[in-house]
């Protein structure tokens, strides 16, 4: 429009303050942070150079590889988990069923909305060894021998953190799959439903496949939502115990805060960011392989 | 199937609300039940001892102000970015989606160091400008996706009336945007509310912090006192629940108006 094109001055103005913060506060920030990743440096003393030296120790660093691997684990839980319940949700609540049941996406998306430190300090209750409800439970059951410290359990803890991840975030897959649903026209769901295609099979062969971009897009938010856990696991575990619930976000926490290695957490960091999208392209690359 | 979920959705927030009101001792010898006389001193001590009030404060303050800068910033880069044309467009429209990939821990070091060199340590506008930043990508996405089902004939009929280009923002577009602004309004409050990462990094003057913070401190100080822990957490949630519960209207319907679409 030519009115338009005389205001470029506008555009620019307008645009500006949200550049510029977004830039200053968020951008800024990650490249910094790659730079300073060649230094060794306490954060207070001059800045030393150290070439390639942080990422050297960082391959050679058994508890940051550990970190990554629960990290990995948190991923999978993730999408495995929050993706298929929370589009079995959306799929219950969309039928005829439920359509005036807001009562039940009112409380699965509950969790989503609570504060991250509070659902930490409930569950780490929830799995108390003496009175939690895990295993009062068991107790109650007859299953005394497997009443467990749930969170001092090396082997177990990471699981256990899973769940509760799965638990707080299911419900937001819940309502992107059931806003994605509600643009599918009712008949297109009934005529499959007609057809005996019902089920897994049903779900499967029709609404996946309608919805395939939405349930894309929700794999790459899944993975980065997962990759950014930090709350839960620094208020329940702190990454203990003894590294066994580590996260590449908590271990850079310690390093550089702890041991005041602000150098080597800015590695950290930059491999977070690093692995992050590269999880994401690869699983963009699966997913649309799997689409022909 | 259905029901079960949802008991384990909301079992473990009534499980700790049931038992913010028993004591200590009944709480190991009946965590499941009502409690046979309910101590409501618990919830009077949390609040004192968690120091509570003034945490609350600081949340809210904190809280709104990033919000309202948020929509300012946001609704202004979103009314250019959705209806007009110009060269840099499709680069920023990308710029801005990277920030909703951006894992946010790894820019806590950074943050950190910048802060501490701006010296923005330790006051009121610290956790404004991170909390804005990382709010906008969302926010701009709400109010451009929702800006662009707007008909063309709104600015033709801003341009007959010899409105200004901040003329149709602020008289024409600004009162259809209400419905995207009350979710984006919603989803900002609720994640500066929650935020904890940047609030225990960038915040350690103790007259500062906020809720989530304060919370994390006073179950750190009190981690024999379960029950006292449940009250304050009581405390915290049930304001959060009623909040969401008077909201969640527009929030999930405004999700499902744009905010997801991929």
């Amino acid at each position: 429009m030519q009115m338009f094109l005389r205001h470029k001055w506008i555009i620019a103005a307008g645009l500006i303050p949200a550049v510029v913060i977004y830039t200053m506060f968020s951008i800024y920030p990650i490249l910094s942070s790659v730079y300073y990743s060649f230094f060794k440096w306490d954060g207070f003393s001059p800045k030393q150079w150290h070439g390639l030296q942080n990422y050297i120790n960082l391959i050679e660093d058994g508890v940051f590889w550990q970190s990554i691997r629960n990290n990995l684990y948190f991923v999978l839980f993730s999408v495995l988990g929050e993706i298929p319940l929370g589009l079995y949700l959306a799929i219950m609540l969309n039928g005829k069923l439920f359509r005036k049941g807001g009562i039940f996406r009112t409380v699965f998306f509950m969790p989503v909305v609570i504060s991250t430190i509070v659902v930490s300090l409930i569950w780490n209750m929830f799995y108390n060894y003496q009175f939690g409800l895990v295993n009062t439970a068991l107790r109650a059951v007859g299953l005394d021998h497997w009443a467990q410290n749930w969170l001092g359990n090396p082997a177990l803890a990471i699981f256990v953190l899973c769940i509760v991840v799965v638990w707080q975030y299911t419900g937001l897959y819940m309502v992107i799959f059931l806003a994605a649903l509600q643009n599918v026209p009712s008949e297109v769901l009934e005529a499959a439903e007609l057809d005996g295609a019902v089920g897994i099979k049903r779900t499967w062969h029709i609404v996946v496949p309608i919805i395939a971009d939405t349930i894309f897009a929700a794999v790459v938010l899944c993975i980065s939502g997962a990759l950014r856990a930090f709350d839960l696991i620094y208020i329940m575990t702190n990454g203990g115990p003894s590294h066994s619930t580590e996260v590449g976000a908590t271990y850079m926490f310690t390093q550089t805060f702890s041991s005041m290695k602000y150098g080597y957490g800015s590695a950290i960091s930059t491999a977070i960011i690093i692995i992050s999208f590269g999880l994401i392209v690869l699983s963009q690359f699966i997913l649309r392989t799997l689409k022909r | 199937m259905l029901l079960l979920l949802l008991v384990i959705n909301i079992y473990p927030l009534l499980w700790m609300i049931l038992n913010s009101l028993k004591t200590e001792r009944e709480l190991s010898t009946n965590p499941f039940g009502v409690a046979r006389e309910p101590v409501w001193s618990n919830y009077i001590e949390a609040w004192k001892v968690a120091k509570l009030g003034p945490y609350l404060v600081n949340s809210i303050i904190v809280t709104l102000s990033a919000v309202v800068l948020t929509l300012l910033v946001g609704a202004l880069a979103a009314f250019f970015l959705s209806r007009f044309e110009f060269k840099s467009k499709g680069f920023l429209l990308v710029y801005f989606t990277f920030g909703m990939l951006i894992p946010i821990h790894a820019t806590l070091v950074p943050l950190f160091i910048e802060m501490r060199s701006l010296n923005l340590m330790d006051n009121r506008l610290t956790l404004l400008l991170p909390y804005t930043a990382f709010n906008l990508p969302i926010t701009i996405f709400i109010l451009a996706g929702f800006m662009n089902a707007f008909p063309k004939e709104v600015e033709e009929a801003g341009i007959m009336d010899g409105c200004s280009v901040m003329g149709i923002f602020g008289r024409l577009i600004l009162p259809m945007l209400t419905p995207a602004l009350a979710t984006a309004f919603i989803i900002n409050f609720l994640n500066n509310w929650n935020e904890f990462s940047f609030a225990l990094v960038l915040i350690n003057d103790g007259a500062l912090k906020t809720l989530p913070l304060g919370l994390a401190n006073f179950a750190g100080q009190y981690n024999r006192s379960y029950t006292l822990q449940m009250a304050g957490l009581t405390i915290v949630l049930v304001p959060t629940l009623l909040f969401y519960l008077s909201v969640q209207k527009y929030l999930t319907a405004g999700m499902t108006a744009g905010a997801v679409k991929g």
